[in-house]
């Protein structure tokens, strides 16, 4: 979903940083309405003029410099219990619990692993609605930053300093996340997306996830099958069923069944997956997939197969 | 205080941070030290130690050279070469266990004790050759006798001598923690 | 040492006219020449670095734009970051203090007049050096604060994070020797008669900043040449993967970071704390409040680094301990503020150029000071921190703070430095496009971070609205270029024709105004006797003069 998303909230966390942001944003408002009035007031009313009497030599009070010490201090107080009555809901604290997803940000794109199915997906993670799941937040390069604005705070995923966040949607629907720390060349595209379905379709989701493809016997889905196991694809992605399981690039076993491809620089069809297979870089410059120089034949047969992948 | 004293001391101000970060770098990986050699593994405190009595005592020295140069007698330029020496010999201890941590292969890629070992007494060592410099410069000035005694001059040399203060005073500090707290 | 050194240097400058003009430029020790150089050095990365500026909204002004590749925008952003913090606004803060400070406080130079073009040509090295990369394989591409371990050599392949390194160390370098220069300045030069309560408040102002920067500088350059042992020695201080701790990286870099907004913000207040009291007429509100504020926010700004980490996740306890701390250093701000306003009452407000920039500068820093308060709370900074409300955030204070305040200061002290005044109606021009060009480019920003934007992105989704916003924005930045082509002419057919000035054309108070314009070489023929904080006040109105009045008051 978009629009002003900060006060958008779909779970009780981002509900309570968004309440806290409305009062906040009044007080402040009034603070600059107030400031802005005295500087007009003295711009209209002392200004220049030929009949204007000649300024006063006044050097101070030191009752007005005690009011407007005390009183920004009492407002400040009065937003620092804000905050602080504001702060657990904010960002529930963990406790002792076990993650239910395990985020880990890479040169551009998330893996979100099930530690309790064992589930393994990328850049889409489905969650049930009006549940709270534990999110482990780790990098496996440089510092991300996870981030789903309508369904919880942002937390950074940070190489050897790993973090939690609970996340939770209380309506369905697809709720937009993105990296929101600079992470290098293609920081833009790192986004992802969340999934919030009802528990029945969520654990049909991830019984899907968890069984390996059917294998392809004959046709152009077989060759593309061939072609993945004859070029270098399964050296950085893994396909269950399929040897060698690097996680370097996004797991491909459940590819076709993602509405994003290339995390978030286009959508997953099959012709934004041809222009992706064929030249990575018109979709996503300066990714890290090389392009193979691989023949029209050769990528539709691969579409063809990985469009199987559901 | 006047114009150049308190310049070098604001100056030292500024040094002192510049160490004190040094120095939680170094703690930091102290406490978290990872793989590698590490000081209790690859230092030598005893030998270090020694030098460093070397760069104490050049402090004094370098206390009566100033003390003799107010009182005007030419024993200044002894009391100078003597700081020199003195300072002069820290430097070669230093330099003698950089190559000897090299020949047994602790470079400052090795381990982060290494890095922020050699980061830490690596720029003490710079401040001690820019002091010694800077010392050679008022023995050399105060040996051809144009070094006088008017208040720019004592100031310069005055300046000089809250400089190598300094220096010292954070060997002290740089000794206690890398040398004597690994082997405690 | 120097100071009879560089007399006598200049005497031999002006015994020998032939080399007055490039060379007596470039050999200079005398303040206001340096000053000057300053000036233009930071005024041609101005340059450079809205060229950058220009280049980066014309990619986001639509989604999916290709006007550059996603690695240059990113060396975009870094350069413009670095170059405007460390190559324009130090510099030329750095600029109006050398010229202005040894003026002010009745003295012919400064402390030290050769290590003060020093400072000058090391931080122009370290400036050149910096722009050098973009010739030998890339400009630094990691951000302005070069967050570790993206700015390892695995992750960042060019030179330019390495140049990134030498070249602030040279802006940390000269920028340090100037802060001990003024402080000295200010601490033993002063003419008899100024003791430290009588110190305009651009020199109190000015000494709490060398402090800051004293104690500043040391934190960035330990930090550099710990991240300069990982890029060359193949050390791994910040790199987590062998050991180091990426977090460490940015507690340094915020130890420095945050008190370095200050000092960017410091001589800005400086500036229209001078300006403000002239055209209304009257003195300072509450003097000894406005300096004492400033000593509170020096000491202050140590304690508040952290509130740049609140998305690292380092516990409840931690964010709010800064979060508090941040909150606090908004009151003695907030002093400021309403003492410049309440300076402004009971005035004769003349709205020359300089005034229009200073009282902009109160609203448009209360804009930035108060979304800084909301950064403050440390779960909406949870929200909001690396989104475009933080890019609005910080050029509501870098540039409605401090760059309106630069531009009040040249139009207001322009006049002593060229010996003609800036055209006011061209002025009058600048000052409207700016304003609206400013706004128009950064206030749709906040909307945008709220909206979800991250900051550092080059294109983003085709999403309702955000199209919208960011062409807003971007035309707003070619507004701004408008304006500094205003004031560029406005600089150059005011230094062919402008109205001479003569010593005093504001009937300001402080010593500067005391002597020709532009001064001479030696600065004063005789200063005028201090006996309070205003002295050619003093000497205006003699049976008025400030001591008289307080004394009349304490009766």
């Amino acid at each position: 979903m978009t629009g002003v998303v900060t006060l958008n909230p779909f779970s009780p966390q981002a509900a309570a940083i968004s309440h806290l942001f409305i009062a906040i944003l009044i007080i402040l408002g009034g603070i600059f309405l107030l400031v802005t009035a005295l500087v007009i007031v003295a711009i209209i009313r002392y200004r220049d003029r030929p009949d204007a009497p000649e300024a006063r030599q006044v050097f101070g009070s030191h009752r007005l410099e005690i009011a407007w010490t005390v009183a920004p201090i009492l407002l400040l107080a009065l937003i620092a219990v804000f905050m602080i009555r504001a702060i657990e809901a904010s960002d529930p604290p963990v406790g002792d619990e076990h993650p239910d997803i395990r985020v880990t940000g890479h040169q551009w794109w998330w893996e979100a692993q099930y530690p309790s199915s064992g589930a393994l997906v990328a850049n889409e993670i489905h969650i049930p609605v009006g549940k709270s799941l534990l999110v482990e937040v780790d990098s496996a390069d440089v510092i991300h930053d996870f981030w789903v604005p309508e369904l919880a705070r942002k937390i950074d995923a940070i190489p050897g300093h790993v973090n939690h966040v609970w996340i939770r949607a209380d309506r369905p629907g697809v709720y937009q996340g993105v990296c929101a720390e600079f992470c290098g060349a293609e920081h833009t595209w790192m986004r992802l997306i969340v999934v919030a379905e009802p528990q029945a379709d969520f654990d049909a989701w991830q019984s899907a996830q968890l069984t390996n493809p059917p294998t392809p016997k004959e046709g152009m889905e077989a060759r593309g099958l061939q072609l993945v196991k004859d070029q270098t694809c399964l050296n950085c992605h893994a396909i269950s069923g399929l040897p060698g399981h690097k996680n370097i690039g996004p797991d491909l076993t459940h590819i076709a069944g993602r509405q994003i491809l290339a995390g978030g620089a286009a959508s997953n069809t099959p012709e934004n997956l041809f222009r992706w297979l064929k030249d990575p870089a018109s979709i996503k410059p300066e990714s890290h997939m090389p392009n193979f120089q691989l023949s029209d034949d050769s990528v539709h047969a691969l579409v063809a197969y990985m469009e199987t992948l559901k | 205080m006047s114009k150049s004293k308190l310049a070098v001391s604001l100056f030292i101000l500024s040094e002192a941070n510049f160490f004190a970060l040094l120095i939680i770098a170094y703690l930091y990986f102290h406490a978290y030290p990872g793989e590698g050699p590490t000081a209790a593994t690859s230092l030598n405190a005893y030998r270090t130690g020694i030098f460093s009595i070397f760069l104490f005592a050049s402090s004094a020295t370098m206390m009566l050279a100033s003390r003799s140069y107010r009182a005007k007698s030419s024993a200044a330029f002894g009391w100078l070469i003597a700081t020199l020496v003195l300072g002069g010999i820290f430097l070669f201890g230093q330099v003698r266990e950089y190559m000897e941590l090299y020949a047994s292969g602790v470079t400052a890629n090795r381990s982060l004790f290494a890095t922020t070992f050699f980061t830490l007494t690596g720029f003490h060592g710079l401040h001690v050759a820019v002091g010694l410099l800077a010392i050679a410069a008022i023995t050399i000035l105060t040996g051809v006798g144009t070094l006088g005694t008017s208040a720019r001059e004592a100031d310069a040399f005055g300046s000089v001598e809250i400089y190598w203060h300094f220096v010292d005073g954070v060997w002290v500090v740089i000794f206690t923690i890398v040398y004597l707290w690994a082997f405690l | 040492m120097s100071d009879i050194a560089a007399s006598d240097r200049i005497a031999e400058l002006e015994a020998n006219p032939e080399r007055i003009g490039f060379l007596s430029w470039v050999a200079s020790v005398d303040h206001k020449q340096i000053g000057i150089m300053y000036m233009l050095s930071a005024l041609f990365f101005f340059g450079l670095g809205g060229l950058e500026a220009l280049i980066i909204r014309a990619q986001l002004a639509m989604p999916g734009n290709h006007i550059v590749t996603p690695d240059t925008f990113n060396q975009l952003f870094s350069m413009h970051g670095t170059t405007m913090i460390f190559l324009v606004v130090m510099p030329v803060l750095a600029g109006l203090t050398a010229y202005v400070i040894p003026l002010m406080v009745g003295a012919r130079d400064v402390a030290f007049p050769r290590l003060n073009a020093f400072s000058f040509w090391v931080q122009l090295f370290g400036g050149v050096l910096l722009y050098f990369s973009f010739v030998a394989g890339g400009a630094p591409n990691a951000g302005w604060f070069s967050y570790a371990p993206l700015s390892e050599p695995a992750y960042s392949f060019n030179n330019g994070v390495t140049y990134w390194i030498l070249g602030l160390a040279g802006v940390g370098v000269g920028s340090l020797a100037g802060a001990i220069n003024m402080a000295v300045t200010i601490l033993k030069l002063r003419v008899p008669g100024m003791t430290i309560r009588r110190l305009p408040l651009f020199c109190w102002m000015t000494l709490v900043n060398s402090f800051l920067m004293i104690f500043a500088l040391p934190v960035i350059n330990a930090a550099l040449v710990l991240l300069l042992a990982d890029r060359l020695l193949n050390a791994h201080i910040f790199t987590p993967a062998f050991g180091g701790s990426a977090i460490l990286w940015q507690h340094y870099f915020w130890g420095f970071g945050h008190p370095e907004v200050y000092i960017m913000i410091l001589p800005a207040f400086a500036i229209i704390s001078e300006v403000i009291p002239v055209f209304a007429g009257k003195p300072i509100y509450g003097y000894e409040f406005v300096a004492g504020s400033t000593v509170a926010i020096a000491f202050m700004s140590f304690a508040v680094w952290a509130h740049h980490m609140f998305a690292v996740g380092l516990g409840h306890l931690f964010d709010l301990f800064f979060g508090i701390s941040t909150m606090a250093i908004a009151v003695p701000t907030g002093i400021k503020i309403f003492n410049w306003t309440a300076t402004l009452y009971q005035g004769r407000l003349r709205f020359t150029t300089a005034m229009k920039f200073a009282v902009a500068f109160i609203v448009m820093f209360t804009i930035g000071g108060l979304s800084g308060v909301s950064f403050a709370v440390v779960p909406l900074d949870w929200q909001l921190t690396d989104t475009y409300y933080l890019v609005a955030h910080l050029h509501y204070v870098l540039f409605g703070g401090a760059i309106f305040a630069i531009f009040a200061g040249i139009y207001y002290w322009f006049p002593k430095m060229s010996g003609r005044m800036l055209d006011e109606r061209v002025g009058n021009w600048h000052f409207w496009i700016t304003f609206i060009g400013f706004n128009l480019t950064f206030l749709v920003q906040h909307l945008l971070g709220m909206m979800g934007m991250p900051r550092r992105v080059f294109t983003y989704p085709d999403w309702p609205w955000w199209m919208t916003l960011n062409m807003i924005s971007t035309i707003g930045a070619f507004v701004l270029l408008i304006s500094v082509i205003v004031f560029l002419w406005n600089i150059v057919s005011s230094l062919n024709h402008g109205e001479i000035a003569g010593d005093n054309p504001w009937d300001a108070w402080t010593l500067e105004w005391a002597t020709s314009s532009p001064p001479p070489v030696e600065n004063f023929d005789l200063v005028p006797p201090v006996h309070g904080r205003r002295p050619l006040w003093d000497l205006k109105h003699p049976e008025r003069a400030d001591e008289l009045v307080a004394a009349a008051a304490g009766k």
